[in-house]
């Protein structure tokens, strides 16, 4: 089997975040990154990898093929190297995007990022208005959100931002798209929310309703016609609602690698909490071409031969490649089952069970548990 | 904007956030972009190389003379490319 080069590595710097959000991707058990679990220098107490080893790791990824780079967390501008970083990215040629909260971000802060070089950055919301917006967030965040996009766009760093969607912000779909309209973003991505993590922990909150998703599909299909050419709109699909699965990564170890605050490089951001039983390769022990080439790991779902039946014959296994292993994992219990979204897994009924909760008259949401920041838990060694 | 549409004195140029690139590892023509990267085929990046303020009129007659083509056809296909980019927001008109 020839192995693909990657073109983006999502390089989760920290998971300290001073947002609380419900539907956080992070895994739950994030005190990881408290836990010196590996040999450290720099002075890093928690776990997280110095700004030397992760220019290291942006340097070993451009090597292996990588074109876009994508600064995450957790909060990034919770580190103050991070600037550093998006400079050792350019000079590796990447393509630089901050996917960021924007707390944090001030004026000598955006100046700084530009000076670096930062090709674009992702601004999240969680609303079109403060009370919801901060309610979702658990912390007053929305107003500065406000602020920071109005200096981004004065500094001309170009903007996309980016929405999670799901039942508590989904009817405010048409304002989420004037408020996009009136901040100048170029690009917006209303993601229906995607259940790992913090999300998967919440998930009977977080579900839309049937009718909430038709209703916002038409609307989002309205306003990208109306839009086109002026703001680029994304809109993740709510999978539970499908009959096919996503295709996930376009495919496992063939397009993406992430790493994550400790080193660890994973093929999919959530692998790590979704699918334990992982072996996870770390960057302070082995170069990043061998994990992408050789490891287990980056192995383990590559190509079409691991799959089982429905997959395995099925003419649709080049295109959805089985949908995502983290979610069959986290529904079946079996990383390698076809993800059960899809309409011919046999596991399909934990997926309708789901949505029957959700959609029978006598459905009661209930209330999230807000995403807690690593360094809130007790540290267990 | 439709392609017919594009008059010969419009300057395209690269939308911001978007890069020209060649990929090292491939050798190929790249338009990376938030989340996207786009491989570029031979005409493409031809015509890509040269939005840098230059009319679509001159990008057409440079093309014409270095591959001694017909302006016409060549003029509609390009029509044809830009106006496909710009309705995914990778380039601008000036």
């Amino acid at each position: 089997m020839t192995v693909p080069h990657p073109y983006a590595l999502l390089a989760e710097i920290t998971y300290r975040c001073p947002l609380h959000c419900p539907y956080c991707s992070n895994p739950v058990a994030a005190s990881l990154c408290e836990v010196p679990r590996r040999p450290q220098g720099g002075g890093y107490s928690n776990g997280e990898l110095t700004v030397e080893e992760w220019k290291r790791v942006i340097r070993e990824a451009a090597a292996l093929g990588v074109l876009q780079i994508g600064f995450s967390g957790g909060e990034p501008l919770a580190r103050r190297d991070l600037a550093e970083l998006i400079r050792a990215a350019r000079e590796a040629k990447l393509y630089t995007n901050l996917i960021t909260s924007g707390i944090g971000l001030d004026d000598d802060c955006v100046r700084a990022l530009r000076d670096a070089g930062l090709d674009s950055i992702q601004l999240s919301f969680q609303s079109d208005e403060s009370s919801l917006a901060d309610e979702i967030a658990g912390a007053r965040a929305h107003e500065r959100k406000l602020e920071v996009a109005a200096k981004l766009r004065a500094a001309g760093i170009p903007l996309s931002l980016n929405f999670v969607i799901h039942r508590r912000n989904i009817d405010r779909l048409p304002q989420i798209i004037d408020l996009t309209e009136a901040l100048g973003a170029e690009r917006v991505e209303l993601a229906n929310v995607q259940f790992y993590g913090w999300a998967f922990w919440n998930r009977a909150a977080l579900l839309p309703t049937r009718k909430q998703v038709d209703r916002a599909r038409d609307i989002a299909t309205a306003a990208k016609a109306r839009l086109a050419g002026k703001i680029d709109i994304f809109y993740v699909l709510p999978d539970h609602y499908e009959t096919r699965p996503k295709p996930c990564l376009n495919g496992w170890g063939q397009r993406y690698l992430t790493v994550n605050p400790v080193g660890d490089v994973l093929p999919c951001p959530t692998a790590s909490s979704a699918i334990p039983a992982l072996r996870l390769e770390n960057v302070r022990t082995r170069d990043l071409d061998w994990i992408w080439q050789e490891s287990e790991s980056f192995n383990r779902f590559r190509g079409t031969e691991w799959m089982p039946e429905p997959c395995r014959s099925c003419p649709q296994k080049e295109i959805d490649f089985g949908g995502c292993r983290c979610q069959a994992a986290l529904l079946t219990g079996n990383a390698a089952n076809t993800d059960p979204v899809c309409e011919f897994s046999p596991n399909r009924a934990f997926v309708d069970a789901v949505l029957r909760n959700t959609n029978s008259s006598s459905d009661n949401a209930g209330d999230w548990t807000y995403r807690s920041n690593p360094s809130a838990l007790p540290v267990s060694v | 904007m439709r392609a017919t549409t594009i008059s010969d004195l419009a300057r395209p140029s690269l939308a911001k956030g978007v890069r020209l690139q060649i990929d090292s590892t491939t050798g190929k023509s790249v338009l990376l972009y938030p989340e996207g990267i786009v491989e570029l085929n031979e005409t493409a990046h031809e015509i890509l190389s040269r939005c840098d303020g230059r009319t679509l009129g001159e990008i057409v007659r440079e093309l014409a003379e270095e591959y001694e083509a017909d302006s016409n056809a060549l003029a509609a296909d390009v029509r044809d490319t830009l106006s496909d980019l710009q309705q995914r927001k990778l380039i601008e008109f000036k």
